[in-house]
């Protein structure tokens, strides 16, 4: 079997193609959804994701605020800026680039994000609602996966999911709304991790198989049953000296051989990457609508 | 036959070690306090209330009840509750739940400070709790089958555990305790296909579906520690509990059996009390 491939840029465009419909929808009833982002200091891979958060504003036909400041502001500063955002009605989504400079405390930084703006997903608020199945803003790649399985037909229900790697970014969240009693859910979930005994045990048990634990190419074929569907989070830089920039990006599956076994694989880059940013929008809007509806 | 693994023992050595604490506490002029608030009188919040007393005064830990008539106002309520909660003589604080469906539930609840949300009623708990935050704590039922499995030294480094059941105050907890732990987890329930076979995986099972006796012969095999959780009413002895594990058919197949009753509802209160002394050392410390 070679697996089809879900390309994360087609799925991300057809997300995209749809919250611009639902965006005029809103708009229409008076709701102008608004993504505030701060961003401190210069650092090269922050600036790169901000950039293309804002061009998706710009897509789908929202707002969008960048603030940027010097590396040296002070934690007050960064706190007292969120807090503005809090109060503003033209933000329905607030997001701190992370990582922050090291005099500045992240988590009393997420923590001050107004629940309902926290378009990552993050705040302990977010994450309690997460567990409890209630709604709220899902963390970007847990949500860009869930929809990757439902756009591409491999709806989890009944379906056993091994999900390598328990973050609390990625492999948790992705559990808990996999086992969830919903739409999206239902699945039979396993967390396999660094202290699990023998991993390929089961991951060969895996109808869903999610690969999130940031090793290069750690999931080979053998570790994979026949006609799977296997869904590559990780993104590893490894050393290529016959590339331009002296390196290459791999996921956390080794591609190649996984793709004769698979029937569906997400490659890397172009798999889950552009659709966490895709689902970054996609809170933006709905947080607007839930707030609207709160009103 | 299988090792029983009896609540009694583990309580008795959870007590001994708070009743200690406790002695410590007042020794510094701290009384660690637990304040339960009651609307109505439904017979279920009563009898646990009643072993909540009971396991309150075997250790000296102060407990009171705040009891609201079953009609009181949302606004009134929520007034009483702030001056409950926000009094630093309370370090613990349990509500019964479900509320009467006049009063908002969600809203009464977030009224509870997290500190001293010691049941996890609170959407900030059940975060912390995701988030492996050690100042959040988790519901005492899962707690309290932490207990069972550390007191009874059954090691889970490695281990695959299998949680039957997705509930918010049993199986989505458990299975995050049990990741702490380093145990590969698997949640499995009513929508999970051959779930018998599923259940058969584990090394360490833990039952809480809310279905009696439903795990049976073909859920286990030989070398399987099984923790019953289930408390449900005897559907062939009225007026009797049951667990959702078949004893009778379980216990000479495994190796350890948490029995219900007798194994993990015993355990729960106790945890409830432990939780309190604990708010009470995060807030005076």
């Amino acid at each position: 079997m070679t697996a089809k491939v879900i390309s994360g840029k087609e799925v991300a465009a057809e997300i995209r193609a749809d919250l611009k419909k639902w965006v005029e929808e809103l708009k229409g009833k008076g709701i102008h959804p608004g993504l505030g982002v701060i961003l401190v200091g210069e650092d090269p891979a922050s600036v790169s994701y901000v950039t293309s958060k804002s061009q998706g504003c710009e897509e789908i036909g929202i707002f969008d605020d960048l603030i940027r400041v010097p590396a040296d502001t002070s934690e007050e500063e960064v706190l007292n800026m969120v807090e503005k955002m809090n109060n503003d009605p033209k933000y329905s989504g607030i997001l701190v680039q992370l990582p922050l400079p090291d005099h500045i405390d992240e988590e009393k930084v997420v923590n001050a994000i107004a629940p309902e703006k926290d378009v990552d997903g993050f705040h302990p608020v977010n994450q309690g609602l997460l567990l409890r199945g209630e709604p709220c803003p899902l963390p970007c790649t847990a949500y860009g996966v869930q929809k990757m399985l439902m756009v591409s037909g491999n709806d989890p229900s009944g379906k056993h999911v091994v999900i390598c790697g328990r973050s609390n970014i990625v492999g948790k969240p992705l559990a808990a709304m996999m086992m969830q009693k919903a739409e999206g859910g239902n699945a039979t979930v396993t967390v396999v991790h660094t202290g699990t005994k023998d991993p390929a045990y089961y991951t060969k048990q895996a109808d869903i198989l999610v690969a999130a634990m940031g090793k290069p190419e750690a999931i080979t074929a053998d570790m994979v049953k026949d006609g799977a569907i296997v869904i590559d989070v990780g993104v590893n830089r490894i050393d290529d000296p016959s590339k331009k920039k002296g390196f290459r990006l791999v996921g956390d599956v080794e591609y190649d051989p996984v793709a004769e076994k698979a029937s569906y694989i997400t490659p890397v880059p172009g798999g889950v990457g552009p659709m966490t940013v895709t689902m970054l929008l996609y809170n933006t809007v709905e947080c607007a609508e839930r707030i609207g509806q709160a009103k | 036959m299988a090792e029983l693994l009896k609540g009694k023992p583990v309580v008795a050595d959870m007590k001994e070690e708070l009743s200690k604490k406790i002695e410590e506490f007042k020794s510094r002029g701290i009384n660690p306090k637990l304040g339960v608030i009651r609307v109505g009188a439904r017979p279920d919040d009563l009898y646990y209330e009643g072993s909540i007393k009971k396991t309150c005064g075997g250790i000296g830990l102060e407990f009171e009840v705040f009891e609201f008539p079953e009609d009181v106002k949302q606004e009134d309520f929520e007034k009483s509750l702030k001056d409950i909660v926000n009094s630093k003589d309370i370090h613990g604080i349990l509500m019964f739940a479900p509320l009467p469906k006049h009063l908002d539930e969600p809203k009464i609840r977030a009224l509870i400070p997290v500190e001293k949300d010691v049941d996890c009623l609170t959407i900030g708990s059940a975060g912390k709790v995701f988030a492996d935050d050690p100042t959040g704590f988790p519901p005492c039922t899962p707690t309290a089958c932490m207990e069972i499995i550390n007191h009874y030294g059954i090691d889970l480094q490695g281990k695959h555990a299998v949680v039957l059941g997705r509930s918010l105050v049993v199986g989505k907890p458990m299975a995050v305790l049990l990741l702490r732990e380093n145990a590969t987890v698997t949640i499995c329930h009513s929508r999970t296909k051959d779930l018998p076979e599923v259940c058969k995986e584990a090394d360490i099972l833990v039952a809480a579906v809310g279905q009696p006796r439903m795990v049976n012969a073909d859920y286990v095999k030989e070398g399987q520690v099984v923790i019953d959780v289930g408390i449900n009413e005897d559907p062939d002895n009225p007026g009797k509990f049951c667990g959702d594990v078949d004893t009778q058919s379980v216990e000479p197949l495994v190796d350890k059996l948490a029995p219900s009753p007798g194994g993990v509802g015993g355990v729960t209160t106790v945890v409830l009390a432990k939780h309190v002394v604990k708010a009470c050392e995060m807030q005076t410390t």
